[in-house]
């Protein structure tokens, strides 16, 4: 019951049926399918036989024994590791070469958000053409005399999973060098004026004034990093097809392989819980953390 | 003397920041001119620039028999098109409205939208093809774009129309109502205008997510309905392309309009990135 | 701003410009007249089987099915078995498919078997790829997979003689290696391709004593731990440990390592005899094949019947879906060409090899001699289309166990975990 207060005025009730479509819609096609994909979980339902039953836990105890899945799961926290720490790095290594103003610099600001721009698919199948036997990377290398016989990126466990951390962290790059751009430019000039005249050098200005600054921006690009290897697929599907032997398959790569390749609806349901799972402790988590540290700083 | 030094000083900085941008850009341009490249020019040398210069790669792309690349835009475009103009006026408004509310009711909703934002689309995928089976939507375009709206691309977009919202003040909503608008109208004339801002960061961003989506048009639309864009260049590879220079072709084509759209609207691009992301 | 919107507007209207004309695309041909049935046939590019080949073939078989057009979707990689899964998980099955494992389909009532009278009437072996009494693919023509392709010429400059056994087997190895050859090309990348080795070793080394392994696997007689299993497969770690395959090889594509080994820069390919298809004329003279040699040097033929349309039970019209698939079956052009260009050997009771007036090489020749002459033929393990065939999915993952010895040295507990998925797939 509205109370006498001026609840008319602070709603606009007028809008409701905005708000209902758009939760019907997402009930539908978010809420709903989470919950499908629970009950799933619990039966061995499979489109390549007559009939399904509920089988309790048993999808839940068979991933403890596992190996693909505790190798996808290895594979992407390595990746996730990996990505996160190059992006961020090299990320604000470009930001910090690229922050000055003239029309020079914000081109080359401009040129380097392009990976972002291109399709997980577009990007692959380049570096796939960079990486192959006769490519681009194994000829340079062999020109300036580092290798002597080209170097297979994607014929081993090793080198496939070095290859798509690389690529995956090439796309990542542009992103963090643009956050921490912008980060960069909200550093008001008069902080770093005042740091000169209490004498401070370069590097205790960047350790004193930028790093406390750019904070947010590494809230920012560590979120995204994470979301976006989580979630990782084209670009594993078209550089390596999760091979050799199954061994560059992330967690939601190899979900999407027992679902639609294997046929396993109930045990591929069973995995997409633990990987939402992952995905929301993980983000919740980084989020607290990075945000209690903007606090504190 | 130190007046010559500064500027040598700056030229080095110049050039070693060229030095890094170029270095780091070089796969892009490798990729752009193969399209421009015979096959033999591209496995004598990727690097080279493309002379002589050829236009039968995208020739070729765009006189394919199966129409991918034409049928392939013309998907894209539709689908990500109709994505982004349901979806704009449908999440502002309910931003708005959101906004509108008590503290409770807000969080409530926020929270509610949040969970969108943490489910990686491989856990839905299934359920959804699903439900949109069991509605008759099943590889349909509208089937698509209701999945596209009804999920994570709501919950980003809602993020960012209540943050911006948090910036206006409230006396340009109150001026309004005491002339008498009603809330439609208000939203439509008064909010619309004002949130252009966060529409153009949602819009951009939400553009090109979808246009560059895989999984979804993979396995909701599925091959008999035709292609987008990135599917088709997926399929395109097939299992044994080696004709670099087709590929590099329809790539090509594939990618000028986001990275045009991109450059055309660069500086909302960055500045959506910076209040879109930091919510 | 102004840019961005006009931008935007011109982008709307652009899309509702679409929006009615409703665009069809795709990979998808669409073949045929009329307005009659609507079918769809999933097909499989190889740098053989072009979408030339499957385009004409359409063509040729629609000629004797009226009203009827044919939707061609062409699988994104060889895998059309995985694709057609995808298809029927996202429920879009097609109608006619080419080439699939019918195991994978049938326990889910998917499948249309052949007629009995058909298939007696037209075929050498009518019953070759019964599962449980019925045929869900015609058997149209053999293979033999894997036979050990060999470059003539690298032998002769090394003085190297085709092996007879396995010793001798592993001593041409060596030599090669000791060459500076790559001994064994491999095409590591795909787990299909990757599986040959060890499909041979499977199938010569156990089937070769026990032809009937596949079925007491099912009647739980026999185990991939068993020692003989475990003794074959072992086999090829030795292989890898002896530097057999190339360093990268798991990076090989199938169309690279076709490449490599026609270029001469290894010295002998596993592969099924669809390859002979790739050996050129001109080229001919510099390759031959032997197989996979036994230990006390008894020839084992790992022999498959193939074939290639299966049709859906859940297609629109069956009827019309069947008659297609028997005309693409039957015709002589279609078989004339898999004969030319994918080593197809004819099994067709009205036609014989001369009869299609294919343009065929020695390597041909030859290898077709061990399908028509008297010897010991097995099912090629994890291939075959009858009742030989492995569990749904348990082909994937013995492919794959393939890849998996290069990096894996625990050849028991990988075979004890194949065991275990077997057991789950059969039901047990």
């Amino acid at each position: 019951m509205p109370s006498a207060r001026t609840a008319s005025r602070r709603r606009p009730l007028g809008l409701a049926p905005f708000l209902w479509v758009a939760l019907l819609l997402y009930v539908a096609f978010l809420v709903y399918p989470v919950l499908n994909s629970l009950w799933t979980s619990f039966t061995d339902k499979n489109p390549l036989r007559a009939e399904s039953s509920f089988v309790g836990f048993d999808n839940y105890t068979e991933m403890l024994t596992d190996e693909r899945l505790r190798a996808s799961l290895l594979f992407t926290v390595v990746v996730v590791v990996v990505v996160t720490l190059i992006a961020n790095a090299i990320g604000l290594g470009f930001a910090l070469l690229l922050n000055r103003q003239s029309v020079g610099y914000r081109v080359m600001r401009t040129l380097i958000f392009i990976p972002q721009v291109l399709s997980g698919v577009i990007v692959a199948i380049i570096w796939r053409s960079i990486l192959t036997e006769n490519g681009l990377l194994n000829a340079v290398l062999q020109r300036i005399g580092v290798t002597s016989a080209p170097v297979s990126w994607l014929g081993s466990t090793e080198m496939a999973t070095l290859s798509l951390c690389a690529v995956v962290s090439w796309i990542t790059i542009a992103f963090a060098t643009v956050v921490y751009s912008a980060s960069l430019r909200s550093v008001p000039p008069s902080l770093y004026e005042a740091a000169k005249m209490d004498g401070a050098g370069a590097v205790s200005r960047f350790r004193n004034v930028t790093f406390p600054m750019i904070a947010p921006g590494t809230t920012i690009t560590v979120v995204l990093c994470l979301i976006t290897t989580f979630k990782l697929y084209d670009v594993i599907a078209v550089l390596t097809g999760g091979g050799p032997a199954n061994t560059t398959q992330s967690t939601a790569y190899y979900l999407i392989q027992l679902a639609f390749t294997n046929n396993l609806f109930g045990y591929s349901s069973a995995v997409a819980m633990l990987l939402l799972a992952l995905t929301a402790g993980i983000a919740y988590l980084v989020t607290n953390v990075l945000r209690k540290r903007e606090a504190r700083l | 003397m130190s007046t010559l030094r500064i500027p040598l000083r700056r030229r080095g900085h110049l050039a070693s920041a060229m030095l890094v941008t170029a270095a780091y850009i070089l796969p892009v341009y490798v990729a752009l001119v193969s399209a421009f490249k015979t096959q033999d020019q591209i496995l004598a040398n990727p690097a080279a620039p493309p002379a002589p210069f050829t236009f039968d790669n995208i020739i070729k792309a765009l006189s394919r028999p199966d129409n991918l690349v034409q049928g392939g835009l013309g998907n894209s475009v539709f689908v990500t098109a109709a994505t982004v103009v349901l979806l704009v006026p449908l999440a502002s408004a309910v931003s708005f409205y959101i906004s509108q509310r008590t503290p409770k009711v807000k969080a409530a909703l926020l929270a509610f939208f949040a969970l969108g934002l943490m489910v990686p689309p491989q856990v839905v995928l299934l359920p959804i093809v699903e439900l949109l089976t069991a509605i008759g939507l099943d590889h349909t375009y509208p089937g698509l774009i209701l999945s596209n709206i009804g999920g994570g691309y709501l919950s980003f977009a809602v993020f960012v129309y209540v943050g911006f919202l948090r910036t206006v003040p409230p006396e340009i909503i109150e001026a309004a109502r005491v002339d008498g608008a009603g809330d439609v109208r208000l939203w439509w004339q008064v909010i619309m205008p004002v949130v252009r801002p966060a529409t153009a960061t949602v819009s951009i961003f939400l553009g090109l997510w979808v246009w560059n989506d895989f999984l979804n048009p993979l396995l909701i639309l599925g091959p008999l309905q035709g292609q987008t864009i990135t599917t088709g260049v997926y399929l395109s590879v097939g299992g044994y392309s080696t004709d670099y220079g087709q590929l590099f072709g329809i790539m090509f084509l594939s990618a000028v309009i986001p990275v045009v759209g991109y450059l055309v609207s660069q500086r909302e691009f960055i500045h959506g990135l910076m209040s879109g992301a930091s919510k | 701003m102004y840019r961005l919107r006009r931008a935007l507007t011109s982008v709307i209207a652009a899309s509702a410009l679409f929006a009615v004309a409703a665009c069809s695309t795709s990979a998808n041909t669409e073949n045929g007249t009329g307005s009659g049935t609507s079918l769809t046939f999933l097909t499989f590019e190889t740098p053989a089987l072009t979408a030339k080949f499957w385009d004409d073939s359409i063509t040729d078989a629609l000629k004797s099915v009226p009203d009827t057009k044919i939707n061609k979707i062409v699988s994104p990689n060889t895998d059309r078995n995985a694709y057609a899964k995808q298809l029927q998980a996202s429920g879009q099955f097609p109608d006619i498919l080419s080439s699939i494992n019918p195991k994978d389909f049938i326990e889910a009532n998917l499948l249309t078997p052949f007629d009995k009278a058909w298939l007696e009437e037209n075929f050498l072996l009518p019953g070759a790829n019964n599962i449980k009494g019925s045929t869900y693919i015609p058997p149209t023509n053999s293979q033999i997979l894997p036979m050990v392709f060999y470059n003539k010429d690298v032998f002769a400059k090394n003085n190297i003689t085709v092996p007879k056994t396995w010793a001798e087997f592993m001593t041409v190895v060596g030599k090669l290696k000791a060459a500076g050859v790559t001994p064994i090309e491999l095409a590591g990348a795909e787990p299909w391709s990757a599986s040959m080795p060890l499909v041979g070793l499977m199938s010569a080394h156990v089937l070769g004593k026990r032809p009937t392994w596949v079925a007491d696997r099912y009647a739980g007689a026999a185990k991939f731990t068993d020692a003989d299993v475990v003794a074959a497969v072992t086999k090829q770690r030795d292989l890898i440990q002896a530097g057999a395959f190339g360093k990268g090889a798991l990076g090989v594509n199938y169309a690279d390592a076709n490449k490599q080994f026609l270029d001469g820069k290894s010295g002998m390919y596993l592969m099924g005899s669809w390859f002979i298809g790739q050996i050129k004329p001109e080229q001919a003279a510099s390759f031959g094949s032997f197989l996979l040699p036994t230990e006390d040097g008894s020839l084992v033929v790992p022999f498959n019947v193939g074939g290639t349309t299966a049709v859906s039970a859940k297609a629109p019209d069956v009827a019309k879906a069947t008659a297609f698939a028997k005309a693409w079956s039957l015709s002589p052009n279609n078989l004339r060409t898999l004969i030319e260009t994918d080593g197809a050997f004819p099994m067709m009771k009205k036609l014989k090899l001369e009869d299609f007036g294919a343009k065929v090489t020695p390597v041909f020749t030859e290898a077709y001699t061990y399908v028509t002459s008297e010897n010991t033929k097995v099912s090629s393990v994890g291939w075959v289309n009858n009742d030989d065939a492995m569990p749904p999915g348990v082909a994937d993952l013995f492919y794959a166990l393939s890849q998996q010895l290069f990096t894996n040295g625990d050849v028991k507990a990988q075979l004890a975990a194949l065991d275990a998925a077997w057991d789950k797939a059969a039901g047990k």
